[in-house]
């Protein structure tokens, strides 16, 4: 009795759980389909707000701007990130202290704060806002993701390895590129998985670095949701879609790839 | 292996430049005078004064705190039981679960912000079905109960991962050497899963607390333009009126705010007298 | 002395897999009983069952001959120490022992009485208040024991508790068990896979095999007496000899008769012989009941280990024609190549390949100036399954070539019916040179005879571990030279006080009561 009562229990909370994450989405998805203005009433389906999206140029080039900054922002921190993250790991306690702490700042900062900082160090230096300044924010904040998930790696990996490489001959850069780099992999992928969703979904830091046109989608979003505008609800969509087909390619294609190898042998 | 040393230097630049450097000039607004150009530097506590003499400023910050506090107390209260349900069930059941949990963080805050306004009016879905059943309409939208909702609905999976990582990483023996003890299932939750749990609930907090305090889009999106929390304040000072020093005082004050309610809340987890002897 | 507890056909299966397959096993009152296995043999799963962690798919436990699967863990008159003694890390060395007894809601001053009464068994008066996380692994050992044995059980159960520490600290911990048991009079049930610590504590050892039990008895027993092979191998070090009993009390081996202590087997029964090392004796060679070469000796503290060959393995010796040949030289092209004829066995032309031909022969192509290697491109022959000659020729891009032969003649295999094995080798063809520059000559003659060994009865390979050949790498000139391979054959192991000399050759003497027969395993 006990028991069962208590399985029960599990299973309706689990799926008031699953209806209060999801409902909100289904629910933006079925309003872009909406015929009508309203946000509240369905009144049957239609097409126009995507029409009316693709037509909005300011919405395409938003959508631009996010896949383009996230992707750069991506390769420009994984490779920055992981670069230090293995020079870190060699230098001394002090010095990876230290870093680590500072590294560790824009990650406990409430992110406003770093947003009026980086708004307020940019117009020091006299940067116009906008693309620059976007992508040098998106830069910085990405960075210490990719560190933080390459260092574990690094930290588990046989102290000996590189010395070993260098004994059978290679050089320093083969050690790195041969040796390491391979053994740090995964974390050197989920660093720019994690950097690039960061940089795809940021709003609020974007929000203050940004100006003179350069808007990504959130941003973009928020200005636009002050008054109805269901094209707004396309775009999510749009978003959900994309992010959606991105975490199913990354988390099936390992698994495919499995399948495949655990065939062969 | 000194020669990869020197791959660390460029990023420990670019860190000054982009890190240390912003915080600095945080500093230096917030300890300045407005008008002031930076070359003439004069200290002033002019800001924090203005801030902390308004009674609107503090009746502003009293409710961010008091809204933050909510929203982390029922993280935790719907959170733990939903990170503990999943934390207990099969190897497959637990990894499907935390994907659902997991995939919406993936999706733009804001978006999903902005889906609840939808749902929220008051000819929203949810009035629909509560007229349904005679109910309402009960106003929602524009509400602080809307903006306790809108941040629980996209901070509580930080929360439940957070709280499941400390259940599933539990050495399951401590749970057979409590049995086998004596102790059955609820004596052995509540003496040893719950207590070893709560650092897990200690860093979710952090987690829901940090955003929530300087969280500036959802009482602007769920709230309404009336309804304004402390970062929205602060994106007045920084994007409207241009008073960057006070702006800038004010984020200090909300940044130690936030330092000083973690280290209290770090202090009672590891505080010897409440593992110490429970009946000394 | 009372039967306490009692499994029952216990039956477990994980996912399928078996591991436990049917138990019977009784433990009395008082006992120190001890599951010894290797991991994997089923002795935890034993212990997980008793303690109520596990439920059995078929079988029956009783305690008290009351039937207690259905009965909680909670609620067995049973404690546990945990293998890695699953402290509670949130509570003091003090909470952790009080534990049981704050869930019995005893008085406070009962607790403290009896928790103080348990430091003073684990000789820890000064740690109450100590952190657990902070002790040293023998010191959460002992708050383990004690946080069980304060709750009074009629039974402890402990899964390999010394395995974490180091080998002084489990010397000394051995001892300790032992007093505390024999100082609370329970019953200890002991998992461990380390044989040494099972003949120093227990009463009752049960030797576990796959799931099954091979044998239960007193150290004594198990040590003297053990039932087959995989016991005498567990426990102890020990020359297992195959032999038949030709009557009572008479065993042959070595195609010698013994006399023995043993009886009631069948007339002719092929038997295993036990002959352990400390019962052996190293004797002037006239004096031997066996006779054999000292093949190495290993100094172990307070004995040397001698091992005494009596007997070589299955052997085979072909000839290895060393040559003078220069490699090819191409001039226009700045390479060299080289290769040598190699015989063949006509099961080989069916699995030839050309990895295979191009290890055999020894090809291979370098710059002479450079010294590298480069590589073969192509490799012409055709081959028929007859005996004759096949030449085979390797080129490289630019076209530097050479040819060789390759010899296909009947088998050449030796097989030997006292062991059940079977050796092949093949004569081959080497250049002075190649054998100048081995670094490991034994393993290149093996791989160059391509020689190898296998079982008769179920065809694994076995290892060829002597190869002896009568010349001297270093000076070796054109000509024929004798190589001869050979498996492992009947080896003693000797306990001896003195050293003896590799290479001598000695006598080795035992006594009828130091050979114990046992009976053969399938």
């Amino acid at each position: 009795m006990e028991k069962k009562k208590r399985r029960l229990f599990s299973k309706i909370l689990l799926g008031l759980t699953a209806v209060f994450f999801y409902v909100p989405i289904l629910y933006i998805i079925l309003f872009s389909f909406n015929s009508s203005r309203s946000l509240t009433k369905f009144e049957g389906f239609s097409l126009r707000w995507y029409e009316k999206m693709f037509a909005d140029s300011t919405m395409m080039q938003s959508v631009a701007y996010t896949v383009i900054i996230a992707l750069l922002a991506t390769i420009i921190s994984t490779i920055l990130g992981t670069l230090t993250a293995i020079g870190l790991s060699k230098s001394k306690k002090i010095m990876k202290g230290i870093v680590e702490q500072v590294n560790n700042l824009p990650i406990l900062n409430p992110e406003i704060v770093t947003g009026i900082g980086l708004l307020m160090f940019f117009s020091a230096l006299g940067v116009r806002k906008g693309f620059l300044t976007l992508l040098l924010a998106h830069i910085m904040f990405c960075i210490p993701y990719v560190i933080l998930s390459v260092t574990p790696k690094l930290r588990s990996l046989d102290p000996n390895l590189a010395d070993a490489a260098l004994d059978l001959g290679a050089t320093p850069m083969q050690a790195l590129w041969k040796v390491i780099v391979p053994q740090i992999r995964p974390g050197i992928i989920s660093g720019a998985l994690i950097a690039f969703t960061m940089s795809f979904d940021d709003f609020i830091i974007s929000y203050f670095v940004t100006g003179n046109g350069v808007n990504n989608i959130s941003i973009l979003v928020y200005t636009m949701s002050k008054r109805v505008n269901p094209s707004i609800n396309a775009l999510s969509t749009l978003v959900i879609l994309l992010i959606t087909l991105a975490l199913f390619i990354v988390n099936i294609i390992p698994i495919v790839k499995e399948k495949k190898g655990s065939k062969l042998t | 292996m000194k020669q990869f040393r020197n791959m660390a230097l460029p990023y420990i630049v670019w860190m000054g430049a982009m890190i240390v450097v912003p915080m600095l000039l945080i500093l230096l607004y917030a300890f300045t005078d407005k008008g002031n150009d930076v070359a003439t530097i004069r200290f002033s506590l002019e800001n924090f004064a203005r801030f902390f003499s308004d009674t609107v400023f503090m009746s502003v910050l009293k409710r961010s705190l008091y809204i933050a506090i909510i929203t982390t107390v029922i993280c935790i209260l719907f959170g733990y039981p939903i990170a503990y349900v999943i934390a207990n069930r099969s190897e497959k059941s637990k990894l499907f679960w935390i994907l659902l949990i997991t995939l919406p963080t993936w999706i733009n805050m804001l978006v999903r912000t902005y889906a609840w306004m939808g749902i929220l009016q008051d000819e929203g879905i949810i009035n629909r079905m509560l007229g349904f059943l005679g109910i309402g309409p009960v106003h929602m939208i524009h509400t602080s109960f809307a903006v306790v909702l809108g941040m629980v609905y996209n901070f509580i999976p930080f929360m439940i991962l957070q709280i499941y990582t400390g259940l599933t990483k539990m050495d399951k023996s401590y749970l057979e050497a409590a049995s086998d003890l004596g102790a059955n299932s609820v004596q052995s939750f509540l003496r040893v899963t719950l207590p070893l749990s709560i650092p897990g609930v200690i860093s979710g907090i952090t987690l829901v607390f940090l955003p929530a305090v300087s969280s500036f889009f959802i009482p602007k999106l769920l709230g309404g333009g009336q309804y304004v929390l402390i970062g929205n304040v602060i994106e007045t000072e920084f994007l409207t009126s241009g008073d960057w020093n006070f702006g800038s005082a004010i984020s200090l004050a909300m940044a130690v705010i936030i330092m000083f309610s973690m280290y209290i809340t770090k202090k009672v987890d590891k505080d010897p007298a409440a593992n110490g002897r429970e009946d000394s | 002395m009372k039967k306490l507890i009692q499994f029952k056909n216990i039956v477990k299966d994980f996912d399928g897999k078996l591991v436990l397959k049917g138990i019977n096993l009784d433990i009395y009152e008082n006992e120190f009983v001890t599951l010894l296995g290797p991991s994997g043999c089923g002795k935890t799963t034993l212990l997980r069952i008793l303690g109520g962690f596990l439920t059995q798919n078929e079988g029956e436990v009783l305690f008290d001959g009351e039937e207690i699967t259905k009965v909680p863990p909670y609620k067995r008159e049973i404690n546990t120490v945990f293998q890695k003694y699953a402290l509670f890390p949130h509570m003091n060395v003090y909470n952790n022992i009080a534990f049981g007894l704050k869930i019995k809601k005893e008085p406070k001053d009962i607790i403290e009485q009896k928790v103080k009464r348990m430091l003073k068994l684990v000789n820890l008066e000064e740690y109450a208040d100590r952190n657990v996380t902070e002790m040293s692994g023998g010191q959460q050992q002992r708050v383990a024991i004690a946080r069980a044995l304060v709750n009074e059980p009629n039974v402890l159960l402990l899964d390999e508790p010394l395995g974490a520490l180091d080998l002084k600290l489990r010397k000394e911990m051995q001892q300790e068990l032992k007093k505390i048991q024999q100082e609370v009079g329970i019953t200890f049930i002991y998992v461990t896979h380390d044989q040494e610590e099972a003949l120093t504590m227990s009463d009752k050892i049960v030797v576990m095999k796959d799931g099954e039990i091979q044998q239960i008895g007193s150290p004594t027993d198990i040590y003297n007496e053990p039932v087959n092979q995989y016991v005498a191998n567990f426990i102890g070090e020990s020359n297992i000899i195959d032999g038949v009993m030709l009557e009572d009390y008479l065993v042959m081996f070595e195609d010698k008769k013994f006399k023995c202590v043993d009886f009631g087997f069948a007339t002719g029964e092929k038997v295993d012989v036990v002959i352990r090392p400390e019962d052996l004796d190293i004797v002037p060679r006239a004096e031997g009941k066996l006779k054999g070469i000292v093949k190495s000796v290993l100094f172990k503290g307070v004995h040397y280990e001698t091992i005494v060959e009596t007997k070589v393995g299955t052997s085979i010796t072909v000839k290895m024609m060393v040559s003078d040949d220069r490699p090819v030289y191409n001039e226009s092209a700045n390479e060299k190549i080289s290769a040598n004829d190699f015989y063949l066995d006509m099961d080989d032309v069916e699995e030839l390949d050309e990895g295979t031909i191009v290890a055999r022969a020894d090809a291979q192509a370098w710059n002479p100036e450079t010294d590298e290697y480069i590589s073969i491109k192509e490799i012409s022959y055709s081959i028929k399954k007859e005996n004759g000659s096949y030449p085979v020729t390797f080129s490289t891009a630019a076209g530097t070539s050479v040819t060789v032969n390759m010899i296909v003649k009947d088998e050449n295999r030796i097989a030997n019916k006292e062991y059940q094995e079977e050796i092949f080798a093949v004569n081959f063809f080497k250049k002075a040179d190649e054998i100048h520059e081995s670094i490991a000559l034994e393993t290149d003659l093996k791989t160059w005879a391509n020689a190898s060994a296998w079982s008769l009865e179920d065809g694994t390979s076995v290892e060829i571990t002597n190869v002896k050949y009568d010349f001297d790498p270093e000076t070796l000139t054109p000509g024929v030279y004798e190589v001869t391979f050979a498996t492992e054959g009947y080896e003693y192991k000797v306990d001896t006080t003195d050293r003896y000399e590799i290479g001598n050759e000695v006598g080795l003497i035992f006594q009828p009561e130091d050979i114990h027969i046992m009976t053969k395993q399938n």
